[in-house]
């Protein structure tokens, strides 16, 4: 409508500037939470994009791979609970490698089934075939990359091969190798010469038929104390850091959303009462009041769609990057959800201003500041 | 100057908008802030409280100390370096703690036992006992006192708490400190996987008084081949995440600072547009551009420094109020002093924006009525 | 007759013929009662008016006597608390706030004493303003043509493009007063519209308002203390306390 863009084109830098402030503030939102998503798939993308529906670690871990050993007896007792389909075993231990001649730290699981524990999205190359070879996180390695274990002291060096790669698999931030449990222990043995016997870490159990992976989960921890199973999605979205990580955001996230509407309710609320004179003499002459709440509308709508959009496009191109080591995504869903919720507060914000404008009275054009 | 105070204190309306948002503002900052010292501080508490001015890691572990290894020989050279004062061992296990009195419980804390010979500040000298330690305070909350017998590990191995200390926490949990005896033999019992090892994780170097810190290091790593000696402010940098958080958390925090400049900007345009008839008087009888200028920067000083006080107040009352396990926050002042400051400036700067205008605001315009 | 596209969806106009030549305005025993506090005030009381169609009339009395309610009920911005209101045939007595709103953006014209124009708007906008915002107005095309020939006749199309801002007091008048005449009301309102003049502009503006008025056959209330304008007007009616006299 005519009225309401030509009073933006008559004043733009106001205009402007709130666009430029919703817009940063979006980019701020999508920029977080594109953080917060690539910091959790950082941390736990192993475990959640892993094959196996439940992983059992040792009570004492509290949700930790690295924390958790399974030693024998308990590893018979888990076999053993009514519910339990086929088990794997599942090593955990964090290495310094060497590729290319660059030095770097890798997480490297191993297991004694791979068809029950492994990296559900190959994006590149193959599943190991043999020994030495394994599935790497794709952010991190090639296919081909040739992975040598950094010995200590005069322990026999090992090299892993990168057979395929996997997206979203990375453990603790860290570069991320899938293979067996043979490879596992020879690096094992590499870095640390002295160990004596190698424990798994976890197990990764398939329910028997006809279980689902929740029943199996309450059988396991019913029946052995000393273990703690988690379904996989629990396994990801429960490990300790994660949920701080979530609830941190959380609290960020909404003081940020508060804020946009709150400037722009504002922002709405002062230009509506600066120009009270020219609309109580629009009233006047004619023009009705749904037609001055269009109007605000039309210029709220106008400055909120620009700014998301001006934000989304400032964003794109760093969701290209990778930021202190992580990779961020662009994920067009919780980008349109954000779009979404913003646009609808910044609606709503200007329901003061609305206000102001409904309850003028034509006759105060005439009447003015005091009655004659 | 005294004129562009009394018209916020006669007309506090608009100048409260822009300071309501500011303020909101300025809670995201130190909220922010907060959270990274709060995040880092539970990480690197343990570090932080040092008294030792170098640790040596083994060169293979790439400064992370779970993979470090030093063997009793790499010790003894390293005790041999000139500069070295004394040197410590230090090792460290993750492990979880039940309280005595609840030996099956499903919910353990998670701790790190320390093992040590150099202590660190708060906690004494010489080593606790065989099955001794002192505890990182934050235990507190889950209802751990001086006194106390925790279990640690699958083998519920008891540990007796014999005193506290501050802001040791390592990762983000809590401490055990304790000797390497009483370290090795929870390990052996809990680690079956880590059992029988003579090795430590890293040594703890005290640096001879004088003594360049650096240059030792470098000394030591000469001496040895095979190790990383690090200050211990290089170490905590190198920390897992460390870097990654502060760098990240910074650009956050600097995007929402502009934030602040650009909403401050919009609601001195929005203001202005209305005082052009004043400041056009107030030129007529002889205000200088400068006194005008001052007026304007004065009022985005008065709003940003009112904006940072609720900001602060805010982080403290926050600070308080949560229980030091929930949330990693910390409110320190030099965080709440540098948000105050990025306000202040942001708040200025944006004020400029609208200065242009006040500049040109003719004099003359002020007779005859302005429209 | 003037021909109206901007009217013609105006479903009210009872009669086309006696909008032409009937009265502007009549006013019947009209009564605005203000209750506030612990009394009552009357801003009229019993007023009676007739305007002919083509009619000049000059209204004059003190401050505070109703002069400004008079126009107001006149004018449909505001409803009597008692008696009749009918504006070119079509009686507005009971009229809701909408129906008013379009009542005024059809067959009134306004001249307030102070805002008159919209400030971010050039002159010609402010012309244009209200057909617009009707939505069911005329072709943007014709009112701009007629906007145009307004401003011409007023002497002011040079200055089409300028906001209120860059013009002069007696030309924002001008401005208002075209304004006014847009939408080729029955009935034009003006209020005090010389008293902020010069007087070399005030005469500029007296002759301005008798020419266009009379030009078009229009009628006018003008409230005014101007003996330039009580010269040329039809007749002057007295208002004092909220009644008239003769």
């Amino acid at each position: 409508m005519r009225l309401a863009f030509t009073e933006i084109r008559r004043a733009p830098v106001r205009y402007l500037l709130l666009v430029a402030a919703v817009a940063l503030l979006m980019f701020l939102i999508l920029f977080q939470q594109a953080l917060q998503d690539g910091l959790v798939t950082a941390f736990v993308g192993a475990v959640r994009n892993q094959s196996a529906p439940v992983l059992v670690y040792s009570v004492d871990a509290q949700r930790t791979l690295q924390a958790s050993v399974i030693p024998p007896p308990l590893e018979a007792e888990l076999r053993a609970v009514d519910g339990v389909g086929d088990v794997a075993r599942v090593d955990q231990g964090t290495f310094t490698v060497e590729v290319d001649g660059e030095l770097r730290d890798a997480t490297i699981l191993g297991t004694d089934n791979a068809e029950i524990f492994h990296p559900t999205e190959l994006v590149e190359g193959r599943e190991p075939e043999t020994a030495g070879e394994a599935i790497g996180s794709s952010v991190d390695f090639a296919v081909g990359d040739e992975v040598e274990i950094v010995p200590f002291g005069d322990a026999e060096a090992t090299t892993i091969t990168v057979v395929g790669l996997a997206r979203d698999v990375q453990l603790n931030v860290t570069p991320t190798l899938f293979t067996d449990s043979e490879t596992f222990a020879e690096a094992d043995r590499a870095a640390n010469p002295d160990v004596a016997v190698v424990l798994p870490n976890a197990l990764a159990v398939v329910p028997a038929s006809g279980v689902s992976a929740e029943d199996v989960v309450d059988a396991i921890d019913a029946a052995v104390p000393d273990a703690e199973a988690l379904t996989r999605t629990e396994a990801a979205d429960t490990a300790p850091g994660v949920a701080q990580v979530r609830q941190s955001f959380q609290i960020i996230f909404a003081l940020y959303v508060l804020v946009i509407p709150l400037v722009t309710g504002l922002f709405f609320l002062i230009i509506t009462l600066q120009k009270a004179d020219a609309l109580t003499l629009l009233r006047a002459i004619g023009a009705p009041a749904s037609t001055l709440v269009r109007t605000l509308l039309l210029q709220v709508g106008a400055v909120l769609v620009l700014g998301l959009l001006v934000g989304t496009l400032l964003y794109a191109p760093l969701s290209q990057m990778q930021v202190g080591g992580l990779k961020l995504q662009f994920d067009a869903g919780s980008v349109l959800a954000w779009a979404v919720l913003i646009a609808v507060l910044g609606l709503l914000s200007v329901f003061a201003a609305m206000r102001r404008v409904l309850r003028i009275d034509p006759v105060e054009a005439t009447i003015g500041p005091g009655v004659r | 100057m005294k004129l562009a105070l009394r018209e916020m204190r006669r007309r506090p309306g608009r100048f409260v908008v822009a300071w309501t948002i500011l303020a909101l503002i300025a809670v995201l900052l130190m909220f922010l802030g907060g959270l990274l010292d709060g995040l880092l501080g539970s990480q690197t508490g343990a570090y932080r409280s040092q008294q030792a001015d170098l640790i040596v890691y083994s060169e293979n572990a790439r400064e992370s100390l779970p993979r470090s290894q030093i063997t009793p020989e790499v010790k003894a050279e390293v005790e041999r370096v000139e500069g070295v004062a004394e040197v410590g061992s230090l090792g460290s296990t993750q492990l979880g703690a039940r309280p005595e009195d609840d030996p099956d419980s499903r919910d353990l804390m998670a701790v790190v036992l320390f093992g040590y010979e150099v202590a660190p500040r708060g906690v004494p000298e010489d080593p606790p006992g065989l099955g001794k330690v002192v505890a990182d305070s934050s235990l507190r909350s889950d209802g751990v006192s001086v006194g106390d017998t925790l279990l640690i590990g699958p083998a519920r191995t008891p540990v007796e708490v014999v005193g506290m200390v501050d802001a040791t926490t390592y990762s983000g949990q809590a401490s055990l400190w304790a000797s390497i005896e009483t370290w090795r033999a929870v390990t052996d019992e809990n680690r079956p996987d880590l059992a029988g090892r003579t090795t430590v994780q890293a040594l703890m170097v005290r640096v001879e008084a004088g003594d360049d810190p650096e240059k030792v290091a470098a000394a030591i790593d000469d001496a040895t081949g095979e190790t990383k000696t690090l200050t211990i402010s290089a170490a905590i940098e190198a920390l897992p995440g460390v870097s990654q958080q502060r760098s990240t958390f910074s650009q956050i925090i600097g995007v929402t600072a502009l934030v602040a400049g650009v909403v401050v900007a919009l609601f001195f345009a929005l203001i202005t547009v209305e005082r052009t008839a004043l400041y056009g008087i107030l030129k007529a009888i002889g205000a200088s551009n400068r006194t005008l200028v001052g007026g304007v920067v004065l009022q985005a000083l008065v709003v940003s420094l009112a904006a940072a006080l609720v900001g602060a107040v805010a982080a403290l009352v926050f600070d308080v109020l949560i229980e030091p396990g929930a949330l990693p926050f910390a409110a320190t002042p030099a965080r709440l002093l540098t948000s105050t400051m990025l306000l202040v400036i942001a708040g200025v700067v944006g004020s400029a924006f609208s200065l242009r205008r006040v500049l040109r605001v003719d004099p003359a315009a002020a007779i005859g009525g302005t429209p | 007759m003037n021909s109206n596209p901007s009217v013609a969806s105006s479903a009210e106009s009872n009669d086309p013929s006696s909008a032409k030549s009937g009265p502007a305005l009549v006013l019947e025993g009209v009564r605005k009662v203000y209750s506030s506090g612990g009394g009552e005030t009357v801003a009229l009381d019993h007023a009676d008016l007739r305007v002919e169609h083509d009619e000049i009339v000059a209204l004059v009395g003190p401050s505070g006597s109703g002069k400004t309610t008079l126009c107001s009920i006149a004018g449909g911005l505001l409803s009597p608390s008692e008696g009749k209101v009918i504006v070119a045939g079509e009686d507005i007595t009971e009229y809701s706030a909408r129906k008013l709103t379009e009542f005024r953006r059809t067959s009134v014209g306004f001249v307030f004493q102070s805002v008159n124009l919209v400030p971010y708007l050039t002159a010609r906008e402010n012309l244009l303003v209200v057909n617009e915002l009707a939505g069911r107005g005329s072709r943007r095309s014709d009112a701009k043509d007629r906007a145009d020939n307004l401003l011409k006749e007023l002497g002011l199309a040079d200055r089409a493009d300028n906001l209120p801002g860059g013009l002069s007091g007696g030309e924002r008048q001008r401005v208002a007063i075209g304004r006014a005449l847009m939408n080729e009301p029955a009935l034009v309102l003006f209020d005090e519209p010389t008293s902020a003049l010069d007087s070399k502009t005030g005469d500029l503006v007296v002759k301005l308002i008798r020419d266009e008025i009379k030009a078009r056959g229009t009628a006018a209330i003008i409230v005014t203390h101007d003996d330039r304008i009580t010269h040329y007007a039809d007749r002057t009616v007295r208002i004092e306390d909220g009644r008239i006299s003769a």
